[in-house]
This record gives C-alpha cells, sequence and structure tokens, in this order.
C-alpha cells in the first residue's frame, strides 16, 4: 500500500469515542444471555448454595447460545449497558 | 386390562431402583403408555450418578445431565415414586406380579411441602451427610441433595431430637404449610404389575479392610467417591481443591487403583470396569481446577477399554501430565509434621522408592449391596457367585425369573452409558413381554378448550411468591407486586405465599377466570423445574400452556442477595419487569403433531440387527432386516465359544430361525439402501433390489469387520494365525499336544492412526488359552499383553488362565516382539520387563489377536442419513453417557460395532436398547412436536442455505422448489438458525426476536433513562 493510500484509509477510519475514566462509584450495568440447559442452570446452583455475586448482573435464558442475535447485542449496548456475558 | 388367552396382563412395570438405569427404563416405558412404580430406598431419586462431579471421557457435568432427567421422572404422569421404600414380597406370572412394597415413614407430607428449607434451616441437629461422603454435616430434616426429586424434605428419624427425646419440633414450629408430620408410621401396601426391573446399583468397597492404606487413620485418604465431591462445585469445597486435614491445596496428588477389586485375598476378585478411567478423569478436572496440582496414579493395568477411552488417557498423560506408574502401593504411611503421606512402591527396575504426597485417593471399585442375597430372595432371582444378578451371555438383561430384568451394577460392574442402554434394553423387553397391555393402566387428564385469546390486548396476571420466608426475607415481596400494578398491561398483581402449593393453584385459577388473565407471570423459583407445573395450572383454566412465564427471583435473586433487602427488592423488581416485557409478546402456540407408522427398518443382520429385529418384532410393530450379505449372522458367524463357554453357534442359529419364522419380521439379502427419503415416524425406503416400504424408526447396525493383519509374520507363514482362526481349529476338535502357542495382543489396535481398544481380543486370548490348557495341560500357552483388559466379571477368566499355567509376558508399543518365520522354528523376540532383558521363545504357533474395525459399509450409511463419525469411523452416538443407543438425528438409533468395538453380551444389550427407544416411538399413533420450535416464515426466506448449514439436527432442507423449507419434528428449538438468518425468516416460538429486545429493554431500563 502506497504512503497516500494509507493515510487515506486513516482519514476514512471514523472517530472512536476515548476511553472514559472509570468513575469512582461506578456501578456498572451487565446483562447475560444464558443457557437454558447449562449457564442458567449454574446460575440457579449458584443459588442453591447461596454464593453470593454482585447484584448488577442480570440474565435473559435462551434456549441455547446459538440463539444469540447480533441484534440483541448491539440493542443492549445501545440502550447502555456496560458489559454483556452470554454463557452456554 | 386386556385378557389374551387364559392370561391377564397388566400394563405397569415396578422398577426396583432410581439410579439412572432405573430412571432411564422408567422414561421410556411411561412414555409410551405403560405406568410404573418406582421404587428407591432413599429419599431421593438419583442414585450414584448424582453424586459425580464431571463424567468421562467427555469431562460433562454429571449433575447438569442427571438432574433434568430427575426433575422429569418426577413430574411424569405415568411416574409414581415411592421413596423410603423397599421391595418385601413378590408373587405371580410374568404378566401379573402382586408385589409388597414397605414404605418407612419419611415425617413430612410431600402433598403440603413445597419445598422451601425453612425447617431445615431451623433444625438444630447436625448429622455426618452420607451424600457428601462424610465430608461435612447436613441437619436431622434433610434433603439428599440439592436436586433431589421429590423435592421434599425427609426426617432421619434416628437423629431427630423429637423423635428420640420428645422435644424440639422446631421443624413443626417453622413450616408455614404444616407439612411436618410426627405421627407419620410405616407402611405396607401391594402393587400390582405386569414386568419388575431390578437397578438397584452397588455398594463400594469399605478401605478399611486394608489397614495399611491408612484410610479412616490418615485424613488426608480420601476415597475417589470422597474426591468426587471435593471436584464437585456443590460438594463441601465448592468445587476448590483442599485436603481435609487442613484444607491446604494440595500440590502432589496420587491415585492408588484397584482398591477392594482384582484381589481375591482382601478384596473382590472382579474388575469394577470403571476405576481406571474415574481415577483419569479425576487427575485431569483436579489439574484443571488448580494447574499447580501434580497428579500421579498407580496401577496394575490400564483397563480403558471404552470408546475413545485411549485417546484420553493419552491426553491426561500428553497435555496435562498426569504420571501413570504401573505398580502396586505396599503401605501409606503419614508424616506427623505435615500430614502428608509417604507412598512406598517398587520401581520398575524393582528398587523400592518411597514418595511423598499431599493428598492420597483409593479408587474403591464396586461391590452389590450388603443386602444383596436378601434382595435376591425377595425377587424370587438366583444371584451369581459374586452376589451379582445371575444372567446369560445371550440374555444379559434377563434374571432367573421370568419377567424379571435387571439393569445397571447388579448385573456386574458397568459405566453409565452401558447402565443407560441396559435401562432401554430391560424397558424394551417389558414393551415385549406386556405389548397388547399397553396404555391400560395409564390416565390421560380431560382439558377444556383453549380460549382464544389471539388479538386480545394483553391482560397480565403476575404472582409474586414468598416461598415461606425464602424469598420474602431478601425481597419485600408485597412491595415488588405492588410496583407491578402500575405497569401497562398488568392486570393484576399480588404475592402468594407458597404459589406452588395446591391452595396457591388453585388461587391462579380462580384469578385468572375472575380478572380474564390472559398472559401469566409467576415470580418464584426456577423455569427449570416449576414452569411445567404452572403451565399445566393455566392449561386447567384453558389457556395455552405457551401464555406463562416464570421470572426467578429465588435461586438467581434472594438466595445470592441475602442480606441486602433493598437490593433484591429492586433487581426482583427489575426481573418482573423483564418477564412482563416479554410476556406482553407471548403467543400461544400450537404443538403440531406427525404421524407415525408402526414398522422400523433394520440395517445389518448380524446378533445386533437380529436381535433389535427380534425385540420390536415381539412388540408388534413391522420389521424390515436389510442385510448385504446372502445370509443372516454377521461376525459372530466365526464365533464358536463365548468367554464362559455358550455355544455362539447355536445361538446365533437359533436367532436365524426365530428372525425367518417371525410373522412381522420381512429379510431383505443381499440388497443396500439405495434411497431414502422422509423423516421420523414417516421414513420412505427404496432398496437396491427394488423394494419399497415406509417405516417410522431406523436401526443402524451395520456391523464392524475384523482386521487382517499385515505384521508379525502373518502373511509369511501358516504358523502365524489369527485368533478367531486358532478357536476355528480348537472347535473342529485341536488336539494341542504339547505344543506351545504364544498370542501377541493388541494386533491393529490402540496405536496411531487407529488408537483404540477393540475390546474383545484379550477375552478371546484368554478363552482359547484356557481351551488349549484344559484339553491339554502339557501345552504351553504364552500371551504377550500390553494390558489384559479383563473388565468386570471377566477378570474370573484371567485369574483362571493364570492358575492353569498360562504365562503372561508384557510389552511395551516402542518395543514390540519380534517374530521370525525365517528358521525351521519360529523366533520370537520379546524384552521381559521382570528380568529386564530381551528373551526368546521358540512358539510352534504364534497366534495373533486382531482388532475389530468399523464396517466399510459405516461410511456410506453415514452419508445416507447426515450421521457422524468419531476419527476411528464407528458412528457417534446422541451422548455419549445418556443417549448410548440414540442418534442426534431422531428416529434413528445405532446397536453393536456400528457403534464401538464390544462383546456379545454387549452387542444384546445395545440392540435391546435400540429396540426399546424404538419401541417408544413406534408406539404412539402420533408424534407431537415440541411447541419450542423454531418457526420458518417462507414469505421473507431468500433461501441463502445459511441455516441449512448451520443446522445440527438438519431441520432446514431443500425442497421440491429448490427454496428451503423447515422440519419441524425434527427441530429442537435451540435457534442457531434464528441467529444466523439474514433475513430473519426464523423464529424461535417463546424466545422472538421481539420478546428478547423487550427483555433488553426492560432490563435497561433505568440505564437507558440516565444516559
Amino acid at each position: 500500500m502506497t504512503v497516500q493510500a494509507q493515510a487515506a484509509v486513516a482519514e476514512e477510519i471514523p472517530s472512536i469515542e476515548p476511553l472514559r475514566e472509570i468513575p469512582t462509584d461506578w456501578d456498572p450495568s451487565i446483562l447475560a444471555f444464558a443457557c437454558h440447559y447449562c449457564a442458567f442452570a449454574a446460575a440457579d446452583l449458584a443459588g442453591v448454595m447461596r454464593l453470593s455475586y454482585a447484584h448488577n448482573v442480570k440474565i435473559i435464558r435462551m434456549p441455547c447460545t446459538g440463539k444469540l442475535d447480533h441484534s440483541y447485542v448491539l440493542r443492549a449496548f445501545e440502550r447502555g449497558v456496560d458489559g454483556l456475558f452470554v454463557a452456554g | 386390562m386386556t385378557k389374551k388367552g387364559n392370561n391377564t396382563k397388566r400394563g405397569s412395570v415396578l422398577i426396583a431402583g432410581g439410579g439412572i438405569g432405573g430412571m432411564q427404563a422408567a422414561l421410556d416405558l411411561a412414555d409410551s403408555g405403560f405406568k410404573v412404580h418406582m421404587i428407591q430406598k432413599d429419599p431421593s431419586i438419583g442414585g450414584t450418578m448424582s453424586m459425580l462431579d464431571k463424567t468421562f471421557p467427555t469431562g460433562d457435568c454429571s449433575m447438569c445431565m442427571i438432574s433434568p432427567k430427575m426433575v422429569e421422572v418426577g413430574r411424569h404422569p405415568n411416574i409414581v415414586l415411592h421413596t423410603l421404600s423397599e421391595v418385601t414380597g413378590v408373587e405371580g406370572e410374568p404378566g401379573d406380579f402382586t408385589v409388597t412394597v414397605h414404605e418407612q415413614p419419611r415425617y413430612v407430607d410431600a402433598e403440603k411441602c413445597t419445598g422451601c428449607g425453612a425447617c431445615e434451616k431451623k433444625c438444630p441437629k447436625l448429622v455426618v451427610s452420607e451424600f457428601e461422603q462424610g465430608l461435612s454435616k447436613r441437619k436431622a430434616i434433610y434433603s439428599l441433595l440439592p436436586q433431589a426429586v421429590p423435592n421434599t424434605r425427609v426426617i432421619d428419624p434416628v437423629n431427630c431430637l423429637y423423635l428420640q427425646r420428645g422435644r424440639c419440633k422446631a421443624c413443626e414450629k417453622f413450616c408455614d404449610t404444616g407439612a411436618i408430620n410426627f405421627d407419620d408410621t410405616a407402611k405396607d401396601y401391594q402393587l400390582q404389575v405386569g414386568a419388575i426391573i431390578l437397578s438397584p446399583g452397588a455398594d463400594r468397597y469399605d478401605p478399611k479392610i486394608r489397614p495399611e492404606l491408612g484410610f479412616g487413620r490418615w485424613p488426608n485418604v480420601v476415597t475417589s467417591l470422597q474426591f468426587e465431591r471435593i471436584l464437585s462445585a456443590s460438594g463441601p469445597f465448592a468445587g476448590e481443591i483442599k485436603r481435609p486435614s487442613d484444607e491446604r491445596h494440595p500440590r502432589k496428588v496420587a491415585w492408588i487403583q484397584c482398591v477392594g477389586s482384582r484381589d481375591p485375598h482382601n478384596a473382590n476378585p472382579w474388575c469394577s470396569s470403571v476405576c481406571c478411567m474415574y481415577a483419569t478423569k479425576q487427575a485431569v478436572i483436579a489439574k484443571e481446577h488448580d494447574g499447580s496440582i501434580q497428579p500421579t496414579v498407580f496401577y496394575m493395568e490400564m483397563r480403558a477399554f471404552g470408546k475413545d477411552f485411549d485417546k484420553y488417557v493419552d491426553r491426561a498423560k500428553d497435555q496435562y501430565g498426569v504420571v501413570y506408574r504401573r505398580t502396586m502401593i505396599s503401605d501409606v504411611k503419614e508424616d506427623p509434621d505435615t500430614g502428608s503421606l509417604i507412598l512406598r512402591f517398587a520401581a520398575e527396575d524393582g528398587t523400592l522408592i518411597e514418595e511423598i504426597f499431599d493428598l492420597v485417593v483409593l479408587s474403591i471399585g464396586f461391590q452389590p449391596h450388603a443386602d444383596a442375597a436378601e434382595f435376591a430372595r425377595t425377587f424370587g432371582i438366583e444371584p451369581n457367585q459374586h452376589g451379582f444378578a445371575q444372567t446369560s451371555a445371550f440374555g444379559p438383561v434377563e434374571t432367573t425369573r421370568p419377567g424379571v430384568y435387571v439393569t445397571g451394577i447388579y448385573q456386574g460392574p458397568k459405566d453409565i452409558p452401558e447402565t443407560v442402554a441396559q435401562g432401554s434394553a430391560v424397558a424394551g423387553r417389558s414393551m415385549a413381554l406386556l405389548g397388547e397391555a399397553r396404555g391400560t393402566e395409564i390416565t390421560v387428564q380431560e382439558l377444556p378448550d383453549e380460549k382464544d385469546v389471539a388479538g386480545e390486548e394483553p391482560r397480565i396476571g403476575v404472582f409474586v411468591c414468598h416461598c415461606g420466608i425464602n424469598i420474602s426475607q431478601t425481597v419485600d415481596v408485597k412491595g415488588v407486586a405492588e410496583e407491578m400494578r402500575a405497569v401497562p398491561n398488568v392486570a393484576y398483581s399480588d404475592d402468594l405465599m407458597y404459589a406452588c402449593a395446591p391452595d396457591g393453584q388453585e388461587k391462579i385459577k380462580e384469578l385468572i377466570n375472575e380478572h380474564k388473565l390472559n398472559r401469566v407471570i409467576v415470580a418464584s423459583c426456577t423455569p427449570r423445574t416449576h414452569a411445567p407445573l404452572f403451565q399445566d395450572t393455566i392449561r386447567e383454566v384453558g389457556l395455552n400452556k405457551y401464555l406463562f412465564e416464570l421470572a426467578d427471583i429465588r435461586e438467581q435473586c434472594s438466595w445470592c442477595h441475602m442480606g441486602q433487602k433493598e437490593i433484591a427488592t429492586k433487581k426482583a423488581t427489575e426481573i418482573v419487569k423483564m418477564n412482563v416485557a416479554k410476556a406482553r409478546y407471548l403467543q400461544p402456540v400450537e404443538t403440531d403433531s406427525v404421524p407415525v407408522t408402526p414398522a422400523a427398518m433394520i440395517i445389518g443382520g448380524g446378533v445386533a440387527g437380529m436381535t433389535s429385529a427380534i425385540a420390536l418384532a415381539d412388540q408388534g410393530f413391522d420389521i424390515h432386516l436389510v442385510e448385504k450379505d446372502d445370509h443372516l449372522g454377521g461376525l459372530a458367524g466365526n464365533v464358536y465359544r463365548t468367554l464362559d463357554g455358550s455355544d455362539v453357534q447355536a445361538f446365533v442359529k437359533e436367532k436365524i430361525a426365530a428372525v425367518d419364522n417371525h410373522p412381522k419380521i420381512s429379510v431383505h439379502l443381499e440388497t443396500e439402501v439405495a434411497t431414502t427419503g422422509g423423516f421420523v415416524g414417516g421414513f420412505k425406503t427404496t432398496l437396491a433390489n427394488g423394494d419399497k416400504f415406509d417405516h417410522g424408526a431406523i436401526v443402524v447396525a451395520s456391523g464392524g469387520v475384523e482386521y487382517e493383519p499385515e505384521e508379525y509374520g502373518y502373511k509369511d507363514s501358516d504358523r502365524v494365525i489369527t485368533q478367531r482362526e486358532l478357536e476355528k481349529q480348537i472347535a473342529e476338535g485341536l488336539d494341542p499336544g504339547q505344543k506351545h502357542y504364544l498370542m501377541i495382543q493388541c494386533v491393529g489396535s490402540r496405536e496411531e492412526p487407529l488408537n483404540y481398544c477393540s475390546r474383545v481380543c484379550c477375552q478371546d486370548a484368554i478363552k482359547n488359552a484356557i481351551a488349549i490348557k484344559e484339553k491339554s495341560p502339557s501345552a504351553q500357552v504364552t500371551i504377550l499383553y500390553r494390558d489384559i483388559r479383563t473388565y468386570g466379571l471377566r477378570e474370573d477368566y484371567y485369574q483362571k488362565a493364570r492358575e492353569i499355567g498360562v504365562l503372561f509376558v508384557r510389552f511395551e508399543p516402542e518395543n514390540k516382539p519380534q517374530v521370525d518365520t525365517g528358521g525351521d522354528r519360529l523366533q520370537v523376540t520379546a524384552f521381559d520387563y521382570v528380568l529386564n532383558q530381551n528373551i526368546r521363545l521358540h512358539p510352534d504357533v504364534v497366534v495373533l489377536s486382531t482388532g475389530l474395525r468399523p464396517h466399510p459399509l459405516t461410511e456410506k450409511v453415514g452419508k445416507q442419513y447426515k450421521l457422524t463419525r468419531n476419527p476411528d469411523g464407528f458412528f457417534l452416538e446422541a451422548h455419549v453417557k445418556l443417549r448410548p443407543v440414540d442418534f442426534p438425528s431422531e428416529g434413528l438409533y445405532v446397536a453393536g460395532l456400528a457403534h464401538a468395538p464390544k462383546n456379545l453380551d454387549e452387542t444384546i444389550s445395545q440392540a435391546l436398547a435400540a429396540a426399546g427407544r424404538a419401541g417408544v416411538l413406534l408406539s404412539h399413533d402420533r408424534l407431537s412436536v415440541s411447541g419450542i420450535i423454531s418457526k420458518h416464515n417462507r414469505d421473507i426466506c431468500m433461501s441463502c442455505l445459511a441455516c441449512f448449514r448451520v443446522c445440527p439436527f438438519g431441520s432446514p432442507f431443500i425442497d421440491e422448489d429448490g427454496k428451503v423449507s423447515h422440519n419441524e419434528v425434527i427441530c429442537t428449538g435451540c435457534g442457531i438458525c434464528a441467529g444466523i438468518c439474514p433475513a430473519k425468516a426464523f423464529q424461535v416460538n417463546n424466545f422472538t426476536d421481539q420478546q428478547i429486545h423487550a427483555m433488553v429493554d426492560a432490563a435497561t431500563e433505568d440505564v437507558f433513562e440516565k444516559a
């Protein structure tokens, strides 16, 4: 690739939001997509064993993690979740 | 009940034992129209498998596999569980038995108990936990395991303070449903059943009998079952590997094999079949949990005889660094300063070595329960010399009493898939016995018509459950219910003490009618166990089952955020809101059904195929048996005797005659499947000879072939023969005289590229060696071997061979024996590890133990039906543990050598299992399709084939018009197609994009507002 071409490519890259400082009182919102048969069952077992974990994880049950759709991921980030956890 | 001549046959079966074998039999029978009474001594079903952490060779989580089965058994309308029960007497004939049952009091009313566990928390009495193998404590009122089925607590009367000393009753005080009943008494009652299945499982050897190993004396010497619990995430250390004395993380861990097995003096003479593999698995899993662990396995012989087992052991060695030492431990001593253990053993060159380990695991073997003799007497069956049920080589699941069948370890030591296969086999045998009584004793519930809610505005009912205090002590249940009333479309919201209790369910039904609710949400425990219950409840008042959602605010909220009421309440509210958002878009799901042709095609006319054919034909189905040779019999045609001396040729002749004379079996010889169409329940087949027929199921029993050796001079000399050729000579009256027979094992097995054990060769060698020595004691037999794999009760014959003077000399694959056929006499050179030098032998005959290969037809059949094969060319079953004879594609089953090398009795068990599984399918007039499936919208589909490529089950297919269609019958609803479809032409019922997006939006309500 020529120097000009490289420069052209560099110019076309859309600007990416710079990483922000993590506020000290940050309470991230985490969404989990969990397979009904394994990861969802594992979350149940954690409860049965009274294992404590952070409260800010909410689980959406899937018939299989193969059901995950890019639109779910994009929708979740658009709506402001800080992290996604896909388990299955 | 139906009448057949003078015999009355009953449509019910009693199963004694609720482990995995009994559960498989129960589900197969109950799913095909038989009533099942399951008798279980323990307060919960589950058996040995429920105690295991993971399973070999796939490392699958044991509880994740067995727990859904336990739930299914517990909920099945045709299965009645009798826990804390034992059979005390059996009378009657096959088809009509009267069984007397003695049931111990539970002291907890199962009708009232909701399984909330408040009682257990308040019980002051701590008792050593049997389930945790003594590594932790339980209460006097307890459930055997967290996933217990039935999920009803039980009082252990020996340890209950009230029942022993007359004071306490804490459990009664804290039980909100009044389920505690101290006046409960033992009951004796009778059940009438048509057949009996014995699946009591087995006990384990008590290693205290061998004090030199230090169990019970040194705390860091544990049994292998204790180590399973140590590994288990739900065990005493929550999956962290700690040693009992000081809960420190061990570095060096030793496994001592054959504790209690293969030792006629201090223990049991048989091989327990599973310990080599479970020790390997435990070493691998331990290493996965904690990479700094250094595992060493001390063993006599590596018996990795099952499918893909040798590869697993190699992986343990090469990838996980597990050290295997072929030596026995003479004693175990504790270092008093560290609690570590000093193991003394002989190295290969004979020098004595002492090595220190932080933790020692004793691989204890199986043995029949202490009351096995009494058990056999009660059921009127004969035990064998070791106390297991007596069966025969050709009748591996038949006891000595007609109509009484046996499955699992009680028939002889075996692992999970063989137990499950036998579970289906005994179910199949019972179906054949009781065929005409099928459907006579089951109850079919009458339900009102479904209300048409399509087009109605959603009117959602929300029921927030207290679960006693399980939810309400952490979550403000009333607050959550209150908040839901303000949510759009919620027509009713309130709290309930126990939603799942009978009064709670009645209330839900009343409120559905009163408020004209057309969507229902219960916020309580996990949908995995409780959704089906509530689905049935709403169906009883005319709502489609799929108009229900369960919001999990117990396992996934109150139990993991205890003591954080505000946070937990907020989270519970959000969880319920997510489910409300989904419920708005819930639609009724119509479950379709397709007709089933009550006929099966069986590919392969060997022992497996013939056994399946007869078993299915006896159930009343039409059978097409397709064999490419001009005669039936398969490989067994070359076998004369089994290890126990049974006459194989006579058996094969008898089977051929039975097939030929069976009015329900059509035999198609010298032909193959030319074209195949249709799917489960309705396959359409055309054979190469032009025969055409329809059938609902397919059993693939395409068999195997014997390896024809290139090595050891087989092609150069007549004096080098195969084991099979020797067997023929013996059958024809060979006089061995004073000749020297030298046998070489593992010819063409256990080496790359075909690195698997052929399973039958060790026994063939020992069988022929014994025959030679019995005929002529002055003849000499030497067996050059790598590991003698006479697993299970076959070990008796290895013992016998050694006793009558057969010589065994071990070799390693990198230093194989050399056979020189050039001279007048044969010369074999081998390295002797005892003498530590080469030895030269001059046998008269060299006999090669050649392995088994998949039949060349396997590849073709695999392609025709899209069946996957393992790297060695054998068919892959749907699940190596729990679905050993099913293919992933519905309606197809596998049996015999097509699946993997195995012995004749194992082939027969598996063939009966395939017939049992196929029988379950064929017994239905129509096959109902699951509701949770992917729906295909042809109008927007572009036939890009993305779905076609990714579907593991082959449900999307290219239709006659060249475009994609979807076969809902074989769809499992995994939704991989929906995820990949660029046009979104696939939507999974109850998991549509619209529903998931709504859940995402609801879950992010507060962050989105903030942003």
